[in-house]
C-alpha cells in the first residue's frame, strides 16, 4: 500500500482530471497495485486458491471503504497538516523506536492499565499473525508445495524461499499460525469482554453497535476458524465446507465494518507516530514562549498551524490585550481567564499555580 | 427537563471540594479536570473555580486530528476517546481557557466532561452536589434567567457570559456581586 500512495502524489497533476475524486483515484490504485502483485505472486495466475475467492471481494470491499473513511477524515484541517508534516517527516532518527512502541508494544497502553495492555497485546497481535498469514494466502502471494521427500517448499512472490521438513518446527509453526492467532484473540477479547460486562464504568459507557459488536466479530472468527481445525482433525473434515463458508462470511462482515466502528482505531493509529515527530523535530527548530511569563510550552510551528486551524472553522481567539490565546501557555491562559471574569490582572501576578490537582 | 451547570463565581469560598469531588466521578480515574485560583493570591482570599464550559463549537474539538473528542447530544464536550486519541495536544493550545490536561506516559488528554454518566440522566455533576457555597449549581434555564433578573445588574448585563467570553457556551457563568461593587441577596 506504501507504494501506491507514492505513485497517488507523484501523478498527482497529470492525472488527477481522468479521476471523479481523490477517492476514485486511490482505490482504482490500490486495486491495480493488488492486482499485478497477484498475477506476480501466482506465477501469472496459475496458482489461485478459488477457496479464498470470498476474501479477496472482501479485502477489496475494505480497501474501498478504508479510503472512503480515511480521505474524509484526511480532509480536515487538523489531520491534513498533521499527515502531511508527518510524512515529510518520516524519517526521523527516532522513528524506528516511537514507532515500535507505539504500534507494536504498546507502551503507552501499558501506563492506562497493564490489563487493557495485555488485553490489547493479544487481540493486537493475534489479529496481526493471521493477516500475515491469511492474505498472502489469499493472493496467493506464498503458497506451500510439497515434494516426495517428505519436504515442503514454501514460495514468496512465486520464489522459492524456504525448504522445510514436512514434521519440523517451523513447518508446525505455519500450519499451526491460525490456530495460534485464533487462541490469542480469543483469550484478549474473552477479556475484554469480561471488563465490559463487570466494570462499572465500562458498563456506564458502553454502547452494542460501538463496543461490542467489534468484540462478537472478533470472537466469531476465531471460534469458527479454531472449529475448522477441530473438524479436521477430530471429525474427519464433517461439514467443514459449510464451517468454511461461515468462516470467510465473518471476517468478510468484519472487513467491511472495520473502517467505520471502533476497530478503525487501528488502521488509524499510525498517525500518533507523526504526531510525536511533529512535536519533537518543531520543538527541537523553535519553542514558543508564553506571552505572559515566558515560559517554553509548545513549538511555535505548532502554536501557529493550532491558530491557522482554528481560523479555517472560523475561531479567532485574538485579544485586545495584543495576544491570540494560543500564546498563552496553559496557567497564564486560565489566570488571564480569571482576570477577564475578576476584572483584576491575575496574569500579572507573579505566583505559581498551585493546589490543583486532588488527591482522590 | 434539562439543567445546566450555573457558575456564580465569587460565592467560591476556595475549599476546593469540587477538585475532589471530581476526581470521584465515574471514568476520571481519581484526577480532577477542574480549577480553582486565587483572584489576587498575595492580597486577598477571593478565589474562583474555573472549569470547561462547552462551548457550542468547541475550539478542542475543532482543532483535534482524530476526531477523538466528542459532543454529546447534552451539548457536553466529552473527554478524548482513548482509542483514538493520538496525542498531538492540539486541543490543549487551541481552547481558549486552558482546560484539557495531558498525560505523557499515557499519550492521552483528558478533560472535564460535564461528569456525563451523571449528567446524561438528569444527575447533577460531581462539583456541583458537593459545592457548599452555592458557586456550582445544577439548574434549568428557567432559574438562570430569574437569577439574572435577580441580578439585575447594569441593565441586565450579564457580565461574564457571552459576550464576555470567547464563544457561546453550555455552561453560565455569573458573577453578580461583591466584585462589582453591588451587593448580593440570597
Ligand atoms: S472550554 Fe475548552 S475544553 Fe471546554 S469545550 Fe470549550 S474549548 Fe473545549
Ligand atoms: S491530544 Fe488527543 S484529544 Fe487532543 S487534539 Fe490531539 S488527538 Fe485530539
Ligand atoms: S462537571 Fe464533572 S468533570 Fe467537570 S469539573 Fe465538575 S466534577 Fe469535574
Amino acid at each position: 500500500m506504501q507504494s501506491t500512495i507514492a505513485t497517488t502524489k507523484k501523478k498527482e497533476r497529470s492525472i488527477n482530471d481522468a479521476f471523479a475524486s481523490h477517492f476514485a483515484k486511490s482505490m482504482f490504485l490500490t486495486v491495480v497495485g493488488l492486482f499485478i502483485l497477484t498475477f506476480i505472486g501466482t506465477r501469472m495466475f496459475t496458482h489461485v486458491d478459488l477457496n479464498l475467492y470470498g476474501y479477496m471481494v472482501g479485502t477489496i470491499v475494505f480497501i474501498g471503504g478504508f479510503f472512503y473513511r480515511f480521505i474524509a477524515w484526511g480532509e480536515r484541517p487538523p489531520t491534513k497538516i498533521f499527515i502531511k508534516k508527518g510524512l515529510k517527516l518520516l524519517f526521523r532518527k527516532s522513528t524506528p523506536k516511537t514507532a515500535v512502541n507505539h504500534l507494536a508494544i504498546y507502551d503507552f497502553i501499558r501506563n492506562r492499565g497493564i490489563y487493557r495492555w495485555i488485553q490489547h497485546i493479544l487481540i493486537g497481535w493475534g489479529c496481526v499473525l493471521a493477516c500475515l498469514v491469511t492474505f498472502p494466502l489469499v493472493f496467493s502471494w506464498m503458497y506451500f508445495t510439497m515434494e516426495d521427500n517428505g519436504y515442503y517448499t514454501i514460495v514468496l512472490f512465486g520464489m522459492n524461499v524456504m525448504h522445510v521438513k514436512a514434521e519440523g518446527i517451523i513447518a508446525w509453526l505455519s500450519y499451526n499460525a491460525l490456530n495460534i492467532a485464533a487462541i490469542m484473540v480469543t483469550a484478549g477479547v474473552v477479556m475484554a469482554l469480561n471488563r465490559r460486562l463487570k466494570n462499572m464504568q465500562a458498563r456506564a459507557e458502553q454502547k452494542f453497535m460501538y463496543d461490542f459488536l467489534p468484540l462478537y466479530l472478533l470472537l466469531f472468527i476465531s471460534i469458527t476458524g479454531l472449529l475448522l481445525t477441530f473438524q479436521n482433525i477430530v471429525l474427519h473434515g464433517w461439514m467443514q465446507p459449510q464451517m468454511s463458508l461461515i468462516h470467510q462470511f465473518s471476517v468478510i462482515v468484519t472487513l467491511i465494518y472495520l473502517p467505520f466502528g471502533k476497530l478503525a482505531h487501528i488502521p488509524f493509529r499510525p498517525v500518533s507516530v507523526f504526531a510525536r515527530n511533529y512535536r519533537e523535530h518543531y520543538g527541537e527548530q523553535q519553542m514558543k514562549e508564553c506571552k505572559v511569563c515566558g515560559d517554553h510550552f509548545v513549538s511555535v510551528e505548532q502554536s501557529s498551524d493550532v491558530i491557522q486551524v482554528l481560523g479555517a472553522n472560523e475561531i479567532d481567539f485574538n485579544m485586545q490585550d495584543g495576544f491570540n490565546l494560543a500564546e498563552l501557555c496553559l496557567p497564564c491562559r486560565r489566570k488571564y481567564r480569571i482576570s477577564r471574569f475578576s476584572g483584576f490582572a491575575t496574569h500579572q501576578v507573579k505566583v505559581k499555580e498551585a493546589n490543583q490537582n486532588a488527591k482522590g | 427537563m434539562k439543567k445546566r451547570l450555573y457558575l456564580e463565581l465569587e460565592n467560591c469560598i476556595g475549599c476546593r471540594s469540587c477538585l475532589a469531588a471530581c476526581t470521584q466521578c465515574g471514568g476520571h480515574e481519581e484526577r480532577n479536570r477542574n480549577y480553582v485560583y486565587d483572584v489576587n493570591p498575595l492580597v486577598n482570599r477571593q478565589t474562583m473555580p474555573l472549569m470547561c464550559l462547552h462551548c457550542v463549537n468547541p475550539a478542542c474539538a475543532r482543532s483535534c486530528p482524530a476526531q477523538a473528542i466528542q459532543i454529546h447530544e447534552t451539548g457536553a464536550v466529552l473527554s478524548a476517546l482513548v482509542e483514538k486519541c493520538i496525542g498531538c495536544q492540539n486541543c490543549t493550545i487551541a481552547c481558549p481557557y486552558g482546560i484539557p490536561k495531558f498525560d505523557t506516559e499515557q499519550n492521552l488528554m483528558y478533560k472535564c466532561d460535564l461528569c456525563i454518566d451523571r449528567t446524561k440522566d438528569g444527575i447533577p455533576p460531581m462539583c456541583a452536589s458537593v459545592c457548599p457555597s452555592n458557586t456550582l449549581q445544577w439548574l434549568t434555564d428557567e432559574e438562570i434567567e430569574a437569577k439574572q433578573k435577580q441580578f439585575n445588574l447594569d441593565n441586565g448585563k450579564w457580565v461574564t457570559s457571552m459576550p464576555y467570553l470567547e464563544g457561546e457556551t453550555n455552561v453560565k457563568v455569573n458573577l453578580p456581586g461583591i466584585l462589582q461593587g453591588v451587593t448580593k441577596l440570597f
